[in-house]
């Protein structure tokens, strides 16, 4: 039987139609045509206008701040939270689990402002911290997910085994369900980083002055910027979340 | 695992170091990005003993939307004078001491005319643009400055509006000879007239695309900003930008202090600083826009001053309107509009 090429044309669409806008500012963030229309010629002049600016750096060293601790966080409370979901069947577990599904499908807007009207109504301080709370909201649901999954090939024997002999229960996910959990904690740990990184609607609305990040950076230069140091700043983004999400691959795929 | 939270501990105390380790006096500038030289804000940081540090939105209404919400904090909002009024209603801003602004007295008098806040008594202008009619000198012959350009059939197809409402219609409103924030139904029915037999002489109504497809040569004639005419031009010398006779529509983007600041005193100098010549200067030289500020201006090369892309001339500015928010009565904007995208 011929098969069908339709569903390769497909796909092949589906990839062209995702990725070449990405290779488009790619190439012009070399490009030393200001407005990218036409090439003019091989330059690395974007790059060095953009590690030359003060405030890009700052708003960078926000969003590092920002996505290492949330996500070391996040990685501590989803574990824990994909555990006893594992672990618990009980009608709170299910609540549970509603709420760690919440923060994936509702809208991000949403959750932005509704935090900032919390914030404002409990008298906090906006700034890196109030990112932070956000940022882990969201994040523990990402890397309870992933670790949740890694746990539905968990044979439970495992730990029966290691209390038979002698280790209490939290002695046993201490040493052995956590180190065979490690690299799901990873992958779900890098994913939440991506994430964070990113993020630009909620972080909008819960910065306070003095925490704008790469992100609030990025979008607020779209106005009057120079769109080329944009592109270059998406080069570096790109490569960068690429590679995060590759390395996140690699350790789920490791068994 | 072990290893991996120890190294999450351990940046978790080089975030909180850094977070912790600043005790000077700190302004906070809520602000566009990338719309201030850098060299203005060390040296006031210098003279001041004070950081400055600045935090970015994206669009007007986003700043509204944050602020409206709660969020406090920031001494200082660079947004659009249509914002500044629609925020003044709210009680959101001070009133400015003028006394405490020594360099107000370099303000241009002419701009101020239009200004929506001509007194200045809540907000102090910093920059200005404009739209205009960027073009291609080689392929246009006879070009007039004029927004009648757009009833020219042998450019048919190859001519773009903004989409945009307040601009499109308000276009057409200077065209007949009435404000781009006019609420007569007469004379808005005009203007509709008028863009609808434009219409027919456009490829479309488009903001970014019109850009590139001038550079490349797809369209001859773009109704745009001055700001994107200017980036254009330094691209490709056969493009030039001409305001139009009639008049055309500025925006501007003040300089208000929040009712919410903190470092009242230290906004306040601030302004003054952004005020004083040199200073402006710089910042003109910086962003290539032009700051309504006559002792400034005059430090400026005569090539930036009578680039038409910078400075509409005094006539042209005089018959320029700047645009106000209308309110309820945006919705008269947008049901022509509906009429002028679905008609024929």
């Amino acid at each position: 039987m011929r098969r069908s090429r339709f569903p390769l044309y497909t796909v092949m669409g589906l990839v062209l139609f995702l990725y070449i806008p990405l290779v488009i500012v790619m190439a012009n963030s070399f490009n030393l045509s200001r407005y990218g229309g036409q090439w003019g010629g091989f330059t690395l002049k974007w790059y060095s206008k953009l590690f030359s600016d003060r405030t890009i750096w700052y708003a960078f060293r926000n969003s590092l701040i920002i996505a290492f601790s949330s996500t070391a966080t996040s990685m501590v409370l989803g574990t824990t939270a994909a555990i006893a979901l594992y672990r618990f069947k009980t009608r709170f577990q299910n609540l549970h689990r509603l709420f760690i599904h919440l923060p994936l499908v509702m809208p991000d807007i949403l959750v932005g402002i509704s935090l900032l009207l919390f914030f404002v109504a409990l008298k906090v301080k906006l700034g890196l911290f109030t990112i932070f709370l956000a940022h882990v909201t969201f994040c523990i649901s990402y890397v309870a997910m992933v670790v949740l999954g890694r746990l539905q090939d968990f044979n439970y024997a495992v730990i029966e085994a290691a209390m038979d002999l002698g280790a209490s229960w939290f002695t046993a996910v201490r040493r052995v369900m956590i180190p065979m959990l490690a690299p799901g904690i990873m992958a779900g740990g890098l994913l939440a980083f991506t994430l964070s990184i990113d993020d630009f609607v909620i972080t909008f609305f819960v910065s306070g002055p003095g925490s704008a990040t790469l992100p609030l950076y990025i979008y607020s230069m779209i106005r009057h910027g120079s769109p080329m140091v944009i592109n270059a700043l998406t080069g570096i983004f790109l490569v960068f979340t690429f590679s995060v999400v590759i390395l996140s691959k690699k350790l789920l795929e490791e068994k | 695992m072990k290893r991996i939270s120890t190294l999450s501990f351990v940046l978790l105390l080089v975030a909180l170091f850094f977070v912790s380790c600043s005790k000077q006096k700190e302004l906070h500038v809520y602000t566009w990005a990338d719309y201030m030289s850098a060299d203005v804000i060390t040296e006031f940081e210098k003279n001041e003993n004070c950081r400055v540090i600045l935090d970015f939105f994206d669009s007007n209404e986003a700043l509204y939307a944050k602020v409206k919400a709660g969020a406090t904090g920031y001494d200082l909002y660079i947004c659009s004078s249509y914002m500044v009024s629609i925020m003044k209603n709210q009680n959101m801003l001070q009133d400015l001491d003028k006394s405490r602004i020594a360099n107000i007295a370099n303000v241009d008098k002419g701009y101020l005319k239009l200004a929506l806040d001509p007194d200045m008594n809540h907000s102090v202008p910093y920059m200005i643009s404009f739209a205009g009619i960027a073009y291609n000198k080689e392929k246009i012959k006879n070009f007039v400055p004029s927004w009648t350009m757009f009833e020219r059939s042998d450019l048919k197809g190859r001519m773009t509006l903004l989409n945009d409402v307040r601009e499109t219609i308000g276009a057409a409103l200077k065209v007949n000879g009435y404000s781009y924030n006019s609420l007569n139904d007469a004379e808005l029915k005009k203007a509709r007239d008028t863009v609808m037999r434009w219409k027919k002489n456009i490829a479309k109504f488009d903001v970014d695309e019109a850009k590139r497809g001038l550079e490349a040569g797809e369209f001859f004639l773009i109704h745009n900003y001055n700001g994107d005419a200017l980036q254009l031009i330094d691209q490709n010398d056969k493009i030039a930008f001409a305001v139009p006779r009639e008049g055309t529509s500025i925006t501007c983007d003040d300089l208000v202090i929040p009712a919410t600041a903190v470092n009242t005193d230290l906004a306040y100098r601030f302004i003054n600083h952004l005020l004083a010549p040199e200073v402006s200067a710089k910042n003109m030289e910086f962003i290539n826009y032009l700051a309504p500020n006559t002792a400034a201006q005059k430090l400026m090369p005569e090539d930036f001053m009578n680039n038409p892309a910078v400075r509409p001339s005094k006539d042209i500015m005089k018959k320029s309107d700047v645009l106000k928010d209308l309110g309820e009565n945006n919705i008269k904007y947008s049901k022509i509009w509906d009429e002028i995208k679905s008609g024929e």
